[in-house]
This record gives structure tokens, sequence and C-alpha cells, in this order.
């Protein structure tokens, strides 16, 4: 057994992306909401609450309808109605988008964990797997691939946002608004309702991360589902400079960083466990301090954005 | 402009009193539509809040640590920074009271229980100065930043109580080595309400007549009004930044630290049961001001109070108080569009003052 | 699909204002004011800050709802509720300040606000579009540049080939040079009306600039008051009567008398400073000044050429890159300790923006030179607001500050107030150096010349005074001797007496070749 040692990095290694993949999702979803949010000039801080409420809905209404693709839309459209309640409260004179975001992080997990006290205990179907390791005969391989169509449309969709942020009117009016408030009112395009529009769809996208997680992975609903993956959003999407593409590598390194611990610990290196979870927000905080500055503003944050000015 | 504007006057308190009995409409709302009779459920969250003795010491003992996380919200609001990092301040105000508790082993109490206070504070305000630093020196957000300081400290914690400072006599749990005994605080004669409430409520007094009364809080009222103006006038920006910061990151530390020397003996992660967030909630309740802080603490540990038998009476889940704390929170925020539109109000105010 | 000629497809209108009148609340801000527009004409909307022009446009434009008045297009009338139904009719509107978005190219910014066409955008014919539409116009940009890399004159030209792309036949713009240079302004304008010549357009042109009006309008209306108090062809107009028109009767400047004092010590020595910009880009390159004592000197310059960042350096709102500031002969720190010890004061521009708390007490604001200070505390810490609102009391008698109570809050007063407030504040101390940023903009006639015999008073005093303006007039009549300021340095410096305003203005343009000559002659 000369190769053990290698056998034993090499499923480390396999165990981290398999679980980086796993992990990454809602990551994934919560940022790309959060970037179009943000390039509308608004920042939601309340997506924690947005995704459990995705992740509590989604759970009700795949176990109530028994298709799981159903309660990913239901999760959805949850999370939309969330963005829209931001976007409202957010539209009113003097009221700042940030305290809303908490006020809401706060709402939506009460509101999440009171609704879905009856879902604790009833089995609600399983979002399908694709084994994207087919080709592979090592079963350490196959398992590390098995994911998530979620994350492929993720994947996919990240290209798609870029591309409406350039090559459509919407996206064009999008960034207007959140560039400059000046020149979207001399457009006369309607700076709350794009804001709304855009608040919205993030949430729905929150939604939709939340719902992974109660139907995929981890796959059942508890209260303490969600660990941080919403609050860290707004700092993902920091990390990702406001493109969406780079929010998929944003999600994967933070998914990496966040499956490190249990993976070691897997192999039986369980000293720092917590350290390395605590990997993501150092990363996170370090790379802030980096690319900020007191004589310009963040590179690449949209001008409108209230931590921008 | 952070959100955290400071306003005085009766129209603050109307609309925040307002905001309150809104909230508390559309939570009974939502509790009809779940079948059950509202105005019950309002008799009995008086009750469990403030109904009977044990009741409002529960509501007490919870309001005490609120206050003083809520300051750690409201002290640097002052000076223009938005600091969301007082649960992480707690934590650290936990950590380092019971190094200091572990380190005075065999001092007199006397000595040693004001030491650990003191070091609990010093932790938690070194650890909210490090956000206004990167702040003032890096241009960091500090919202952000004090974000990610939650989860690094509560990460520390769960490194440290795992290993390097566990007790391995208690083994269902992870929990530091404990504190001796007899430096632990007892409880105000005649309330089972540990000292802490005095604490906190002492703290939001002299919180007040500082921000309010001093040249210091005269300058920090500047700052977080317009900050060129503050440069403008050669105020020490920077100190005072980070000065109040530190201030409130004490407020939170100390909380941590009661927490340790009058419940829990030991650090554990039963400090992280939401003081922070819910500090976050008083501190806009409140509308920055430190005597309000003492009131908003009082409504929102009543409400917290209240979730065990709310629990009892009607099986609502305890997450029951949370949904009604998000309602208040959101509809305070709501209530700001409303200042300055009261004109009945405004008039008042301005020959009141 | 593509309209690679939509410039001529559409026609100009006839445009009639017809009795506009709005008022906020006890302040009639515009008063029946009547303004004919002849297709492909230029015409002048002449008037001082406050005179009723941007009430007017915003009228007009839908921003504001009149309280009477009518909009007619070719005799119709049109209801224009808001900015977008005015912009569907063929109306735009160019800023003082841009409306370009900064982080998007011109193209993307020609592209916006299109509102026929379909979702997506189709980049090859749009710049196809663009670009044929560029080559009938009189001048180009540069489509894949971002709007923050243009120069501010590129911006503006980019502004109006935006209004003019979309198809906008009537354009009205507010105060467009305010931002250029000279040349600049000239060449924008002179395109524009090469534009109305040939029928493509008409334009409003809002100003308050004589040369403007004479060098390219045809007709003129001259607003005072929010009243329309004289309309008729530039033609038949001299300087004189638009002058007469446009001030009324107080045209005489109250400034208080000058006394030839001679120049003291140093006072104010600014050496080779560098600093950034928000763009962390060199705003000041190594500029160095020096004020005396009893003497004002005055910086002209374009807005954007680093005066606003020196004057920041100046209040401790910017730091120093490399270079030194001097008071007294001293290494100036900016902290309030030699603030006070040498009196050092600043009148910014937009005071609630740079030097005031909007939600504190006019009081409160009063006293942040000196509310720790000596009487004004007791037990070492504490603030005697007893005291404080005393010292307000006698502040707001003398300087005539409009508020109901010292207590009130600072943003429910007028912006004329706002100023006295920090007048006030400022020069009610002992003033040794004082530094004025635009001191005067946004303010009436009366309170303009308060406030300019308020300076030649402190200068009078002995005080030095760097005085940075916009406006030459205010310039030529204050200052002392008048240095000019271009892309962070100090360009051109003359006496007053000796001052002539088509060589700033030839300085003020970024003209600099002489510079080292000069530099040699003054040394």
């Amino acid at each position: 057994m000369s190769v053990g040692g290698d056998i034993g990095v090499w499923s480390v290694l396999l165990a981290i992306v398999g679980s980086a993949l796993r992990v990454s999702t809602p990551y994934l979803f919560v940022s790309l909401g959060e970037t179009l949010t943000e390039k509308s000039g608004r920042i939601n801080l309340g997506l924690e609450g947005t995704l459990m409420m995705g992740a509590m809905s989604g759970y009700a209404v795949a176990l109530g309808t028994g298709s799981p693709w159903l309660g990913v839309l239901g999760a959805g459209v949850t999370g939309a109605a969330f963005g829209l309640l931001h976007a409202g409260l957010c539209s009113l004179p003097r009221v700042n988008d940030i305290a809303v975001g908490i006020a809401l992080f706060i709402f939506g997990t009460g509101f999440a964990v009171y609704l879905g006290k009856p879902l604790v205990h009833p089995v609600a179907p399983r979002l399908p797997d694709i084994d994207l390791g087919f080709w592979s005969s090592l079963p350490s391989l196959r398992a590390a691939l098995q994911v998530n169509a979620l994350l492929i449309i993720g994947i996919l969709l990240a290209p798609a946002m870029l591309w409406i942020l350039h090559n459509t009117r919407w996206g064009l009016k999008l960034r207007t608004v959140g560039d400059s408030a000046d020149a979207a009112r001399a457009l006369g395009y309607s700076i709350n309702g794009v804001r709304a529009t855009a608040t919205a769809i993030g949430g729905f996208f929150a939604g939709v991360g939340g719902a992974f997680l109660s139907l995929y992975y981890p796959g059942a609903w508890t209260e303490n589902l969600s660990s941080g993956q919403g609050l860290m959003a707004v700092t993902l999407v920091i990390f990702a400079r406001w493109n969406p593409i780079n929010c998929v590598f944003a999600a994967l390194l933070f998914g990496g960083a966040s499956a490190l611990g249990p993976a070691l610990q897997a192999v039986g290196i369980t000293s720092n466990y917590y350290l390395y979870g605590a990997a993501p927000y150092v990363l996170t905080l370090v790379l802030l301090i980096r690319t900020s500055s007191t004589k310009h503003r963040l590179f690449g944050a949209p001008s409108e954005l209230s931590i921008n000015k | 402009m952070i959100g955290a504007a400071v306003w005085r006057g009766p129209e603050a308190a109307v609309l925040t009193v307002g905001a309150v009995l809104v909230a508390l409409l559309a939570f009974g709302i939502f509790v009809a539509f779940t079948g059950l009779d509202p105005f019950a459920v309002y008799k009995v969250l008086y009750l469990g809040a403030f109904g009977s003795r044990f009741s409002i010491e529960t509501t007490l003992t919870l309001a005490a640590p609120i206050m003083l996380t809520a300051l750690c919200v409201v002290i640097p609001a002052r000076a223009g920074l938005l600091i969301i990092g007082g649960e992480g301040a707690l934590v650290l105000g936990g950590l380092g009271s019971v190094l200091a508790g572990v380190a005075l082993n065999g001092a007199p109490a006397s000595l040693a229980t004001p030491l650990i206070l003191l070091a609990g504070a010093a932790a938690g305000a070194i650890w909210i100065a490090i956000p206004a630093a990167l702040r003032q020196f890096r241009g960091v957000n500090e919202t952000i930043s004090t974000l990610l300081f939650n989860y690094i400290a509560i990460a520390l914690l769960n490194h440290l109580v795992s290993g390097p400072i566990r007790d391995y006599g208690q083994p269902l749990k992870p929990t530091s080595w404990p504190i001796p005994s007899a430096f632990m605080i007892g409880t105000i004669p005649g309330l089972s309400v540990h000292w802490g409430l005095v604490y906190g409520v002492a703290a939001c007094l002299v919180a007040f007549v500082v921000l309010r009364q001093t040249t210091f809080g005269f300058a920090l009222s500047i700052l977080g009004g317009n900050l060129r103006a503050a440069q403008m006038a050669g105020l020490p920006v920077a100190a005072l930044a980070l000065t109040a910061a530190a201030l409130g990151g004490a407020a939170a530390g100390l909380a941590g630290a009661v927490e340790v020397v009058a419940v829990h003996g030991a650090a554990s992660i039963s400090l992280v049961v939401g003081y922070g967030y819910a500090g976050i909630l008083v501190a806009f309740v409140a509308r920055q001001n430190p005597l309000a802080v003492v009131l908003a603490a009082l409504l929102v540990g009543g409400i917290s109070a209240s979730g065990g038998l709310l629990q009892r009476r009607f099986g609502m889940p305890d997450a029951a108080s949370t949904v009604l704390e998000g309602c208040i929170f959101l509809a305070v925020l709501g209530s700001n569009s409303l200042y300055g539109r009261l004109r009945f109000l405004q008039s008042r105010s301005a020959e009141v003052k | 699909m593509s309209e690679p000629s939509q410039v001529e497809a559409a026609r100009v209108p006839l445009v009639e204002v017809v009795g506009m009148t709005k008022r906020f609340g006890a302040l009639l801000a515009l008063n029946g004011v009547s303004v004919r527009l002849e297709p492909g004409s230029f015409h002048a909307i002449l008037g001082e800050n406050g005179a009723g022009k941007s009430t007017l446009v915003k009228c007009i434009m839908g921003y504001y709802r009149p309280d009477a008045g009518r909009l007619l297009l070719d005799g119709v009338q049109h209801d224009i509720y808001n900015p977008r139904q005015a912009l569907a009719h063929g109306l735009g509107l160019v800023y003082q300040h841009f409306t370009l978005v900064p982080n998007m190219t011109a193209a993307e910014n020609l592209v916006l606000g299109q509102t026929h066409a379909s979702p997506t955008i189709d980049w090859a014919n749009e710049r196809a579009r663009i670009e044929s539409f560029q080559r009938n116009m009189p001048f180009h940009v540069d489509l894949d540049a971002r709007v923050t890399s243009l120069a501010a004159g590129e911006k503006q030209k980019l502004e109006i080939l935006k209004q003019l792309y979309l198809g906008h036949r009537v354009m009205i713009l507010d105060e467009p040079t305010s931002v250029l240079t000279p040349s600049e302004a000239d060449q924008v304008l002179g395109m524009l009306r090469d534009l109305t010549k040939a029928g493509r357009l008409s334009v409003v042109l809002i100003t308050h600039k004589f040369r403007e009006v004479r060098a390219f309008a045809e007709d003129v209306t001259v607003l005072r008051g929010g009243r329309l108090v004289g309309a008729g062809k530039v033609a038949e107009l001299n300087d004189a009567d638009l002058a007469g028109l446009m001030f009324g009767r107080e045209t005489v400047f109250a400034s208080a008398d000058r006394t030839a004092t001679k120049p003291g010590k140093a006072a104010l020595e600014v050496r080779s400073v560098t600093t950034l910009n928000d763009k962390a880009m060199t705003a000041c390159d190594a500029l160095s000044l020096t004020v005396r004592e009893g003497e004002i000197l005055g910086v002209a310059g374009v807005a954007g050429n680093g005066q606003r960042e020196l004057v920041e350096v100046l209040a401790g709102q910017r730091g120093i890159e490399a270079g030194e500031v001097r008071v007294a002969g001293v290494h100036y720190d900016r902290s309030r300790k030699q603030m006070r010890r040498y009196g050092v004061h600043l009148l910014t521009e937009e005071p609630l923006q740079n030097s005031c708390v909007r939600g504190m007490s006019v009081a409160e604001n009063l006293s942040f030179r000196n509310f720790d200070d000596g009487a004004n505390v007791q037990l070492g810490c504490f603030v005697r607001r007893s005291v404080l609102r005393r010292h307000a009391r006698t502040l707001i008698q003398r300087y005539d500050i409009r508020t109901p109570t010292p207590d009130a809050r600072l943003d429910t007063l007028s912006g004329g107030n706002v100023q006295r407030t920090v007048l006030a504040r400022e020069l009610s101390g002992t003033v040794s150096v004082l530094i004025a940023q635009n001191p005067c903009v946004g303010l009436d006639f009366s309170a303009t010349s308060e406030i300019h015999s308020q300076i030649i008073t402190a200068r009078n005093r002995g005080a030095a005074i760097l005085l940075f303006s916009e406006d030459l007039d205010e310039l030529l009549e204050l200052a002392d001797r008048i240095v000019v300021m271009s892309e962070g340095h100090i360009v051109y410096e003359t006496p007053r007496a000796a001052a002539d305003v088509e060589t700033i203005g030839l300085y003020m343009a970024g003209h600099r070749s002489e510079r080292e000559d000069l530099w040699a002659s003054n040394a």
C-alpha cells in the first residue's frame, strides 16, 4: 500500500471539490441576486432572511405538491416578495437600505422558523442529482461530481446576466439607475421602479438559493439550515467586484473554503476546524482592506451604492 | 449620511410609539390568520413580559445585555459609523473576561471582579476599534467589516473553547475553563436579576450625559452630522471616531463579561444568542438615544421573555417573538419617512426646546 | 430598422410658453412668464441666480407642475407631467451638471433613453447608426471611451450629441458653459448655432453671461425675481440695456471702501503642494502660492482644475501628498489648535455639504469654532449650552440671520440664511487668514454685496484672504492680485490694476506656453 498516502490526499481534494460544488450553489444564487440589486444602486443586507424564507416555502411547496421544482419556484416567488418589501420600504424618504436589510434579516429568519415549525418532521421530495462523474470508475470522483441542476443553472445564469446588463435596454437602464441617479432622472426613468425590480429579482435568486438548502443539500428543513450564506451575499459581491462571472468563482472559492474544515475533519485532521471555517470571512476582509482606499471609491462599485458614498 | 440619524423631540417619540403600535397591529392580524384570538395573544404577551414578578425579572435579565449591545450601535452612530458588530464584541468580551478570571485566580474577588469586567470591556473596545480604524485609515466600510468580524469572533470562540481553553470536564458542550466561582457576581438585593441590569442602565445614563452635555459629545455630533464640517472645524476626526467605536465596543464587551460572571461562569457558544442583533434593533427603535435605549431594551426584552408563555398557552413557535421584533424594526424604519411631516409636532418641538 | 438620418427626419416645432407661474409656499418663483421660440432660433434666457430661469425650465420639462400657464407645440397645447413626456415631444435638456452615466462608454450613453427600440441592443447595427449620425455632426466623441475618462468639454459635447441622437429638436441648455473653458464654450455654442442656422434645431440658452448672449443668441428674454422684465432681438439691445433689465436699479455694487494698505508679512503659504482628487489622480501639482497680510489673492479658473481640492487641503478635508502649508511662518497641521491660534477661517461653497450639520440647531452650528473654548465650558468637559445660545442670539441679530429661534434645525433655514450663519461663525472671531471659495454662489444681490463688503473689511483689518471664484467679475472687484489655476498649476499671475479679462481667459482655457517665462520673470 505504498500509494496509500496519495489516495488520502486525493480523497481529501475530491471531498473538498465535491463539497465546494454543493456548498457553493446557495452562495452563487445569493451573490448573483445581490449583484443585480447592487447594480441598481441598492444594497440588500437582508438576504439571509430571504434565503430562510425561500428554504422554508420551497420545502413547504415541494411537500404539498410533491414536486421539488415547484418548490424551487415557490421559494423564488417568496424571495421576490421579500425583495419587494425591501424595495418598498427603501423607496420611502429617509429610509436607509442597510437598516431595512438588517430588519428583514431578523424578520425573515423569525418568520421562516415560525411558519416552518410544522415542516421539521415531514420529508419533502429532494431535487434530483446530475451525475457528472458517470465516465469515471472512481467512486469518490463520482460522488464529488454528483451535482444539482441548480448549480448548472446558476453557472449559466452568470454569463446570461452579464449579457443582459450590457446588451439589453433594461440592463443599461439598471446600470444607469445604479451609477447616476441624476442621469436616470434626466432620462425619465423610474428609479424606484427599476430598483424594486432589481431587488425583487435579487430576492427571487436568494429564495432559490434557500430552496437548494432545504431541497438538496443538506436537504431538509431545520431552524439552523443557513450558516449565514445570505449575510455573506454582500461580501461575495464585493469580492466579485459586481461582475456576475466573478460571482461564480467567488462562490466556488467560498464554498471550497467552507468545505475545507469538514473535509479535513473527515480524514481525521480535526485541529483548527473552526479556524478553517472562518477562512472565507478572513479572505473577504483581507480583500476589502486591500481594495479599499480613503482616496477613491471601491473599484467597479456602482456609484449610487450607499456603502460607497 | 448614515441611516442612524439622531432625532430629537416629541416627534421622534410619537413616531416610534406609533410604529410599535402598527407593528403590534400587524402581528395581531397575522396571529388572527393562524386562527388565534389576537387579543388573547396581546394579553399573554403583556403577562409574559410584565404580568408577574417572575416575568418582570426575566424581562429585566434579558434587557440588561441588550442595553449594552445597543450602545455599541448608538455611540458609534453619533460619529457617523453604522456598526453591526455587537455580537462579535460581546463574544470577545466574554472571552476576555474568562482569560482575566482564570489569570486572576486567587486574587480577592473585590479586586478581581472589576478587573474581569474591565478586561471584557477592553476586549470589546479593541475589537470594534479595529473596524473603525480600518474605516478611518483604509476606507473600509465599517458595516460590512463588522459583519465579517461577527463571524470571525464566533469562529474564534468555537476554536478556543473546543481546544486551547477547553474545559474537558464538560463533555457535552465545548466550554471554556470556568472562572473561579468566587468572582461571580450575584443578584440585585430583593430581585432575582443580576447586577448586569444596573451596569446596563448606568451605561445608558452615562452615555446620555456624555453624548449630550460634554464637548466630546458635541464634537461627535458634528462628526456624525457631517464629516467635512468636522474636518473644517479642525476636530481630531480619527481620534473621535475611534474613541466612539471603542466606547461602543466596550459596552458590548461588558455585556459579554457580565454574561460570563453573572450567568454562565464560562465562555461557550451560549454567548451567541443574538443579543448583538437585538441591540441593533433596540438602537434603531430608540433612534440612537441612550435614554430611549433603556425603554426599547425593556420592550424587546419583554417580547423575548413572553416567548415561552406564548408557546405554552397557544403552542406558538418560539420564533413568534422574533417575528414581532422584526415587525417593530420594519415599522420603525418605515416611520422615518413621516419625520418632518407631522406639522403640529414640528412647531411644538421648536418652541419647547 | 435603422434610421441613419433621424436628424433630418424630425421637424423643429414652434414652441410657445404662455403665462407660466409657479409658487413655492409663500414664494412666487415664476410669475406669468411667456416665451415664444421660433423654429430654428437661438434664444437666450438671461437672469441672475434666483431670477426663475431654472424654475421655468423645470416647468417646461415636467419636473415641476406649474400653478398656471400652458405649453404649446406648433400651436397645440400639451400638458407635460413628467420629464419622460417632455422628451417624447422632442424637448431635450442639457444641465449644468452632466447627466451622463460615469461608468458607461460614450456609445452606451448615446443608446440610453431610446424609447422606440427593441428590448435587446444589436451593437453592430447600433454602432453603424451612431457613426453615420456622427458624420453629420460638427463634432465627434470617441465612442469607446468611458465617460469618466472624458474631459469636461468632451462630456458636454457628448451630452449634446445624446440629445440630438435621441431626436430632440428643441434643446434647452441650463448654464451649459459653467464647467467649460471659454474656448470650449465658444466651440460648443458655435456648433449649436450652426445647427440652428441650418434649421435643424431650436436652442434655449439659460445663462447669466452677457458675452454668450451677445455672441450666439438671436433673441433674448430677461427674467428678474420670477418676472419677465424684457425681451427682444439681441442685435437691438446693448449691454447697458441688458444689465439694466437683469439687475434692475440696484446695479451699483455696494462694496466697502478698499483702504490703501501695504501688504504685510506672508500669512498663508502653500509650498509645492501636491494632492489627489477623488479618483486618485493628481489635482494640484506641486502648487505654490503666498498670501500676505492685508491682501486678497484671487484665484481664477474653470471649475475642475484643482481649486476644490486645494480648498479642501486648506480646510483639512483632504490629504497632502507632498509639499507643505505654512501659516504665519510655521508649519500648518490644520488642527483645531492651530486654526484657533492663527485665526484661520473658511467660507466654502455649498455650506450644507461642506461646513454645517443640517440636523443641528442654528446655535450649535454657530458654535463649531468655539464650543470647547473658555467660557463655553464648565467643569472641564461640559458644554454650557445657555452660553452658546446667548452668543448665538447676538450673532443672529448682528448678521441678520432669519430663523424662528436659535434652536431651529439649520436645514429649516433658506439657503441665504444658512450662508449667513456660516459667515457669522467664520467672521465673528479674530480672522487672520480667510479662505473663501465661491462665497456668493446662489445668493441674491444684496447678500452678495454684503459678503463682498465683509471680505473687504476683513482685508482692511489686515487679514490675508485667499479668494477662489469662478466669477471673474467678483475677482476683479475684490482681489488685489489675481492668479489663474489650470490643471492643478498656477499658470498666470497679475496685479489687479494690470488685469485683463482676455488674457486671464486665455490662461483659464489652458494656455500655458508662456508659463516658464512667467515664472522666470516673477522670480
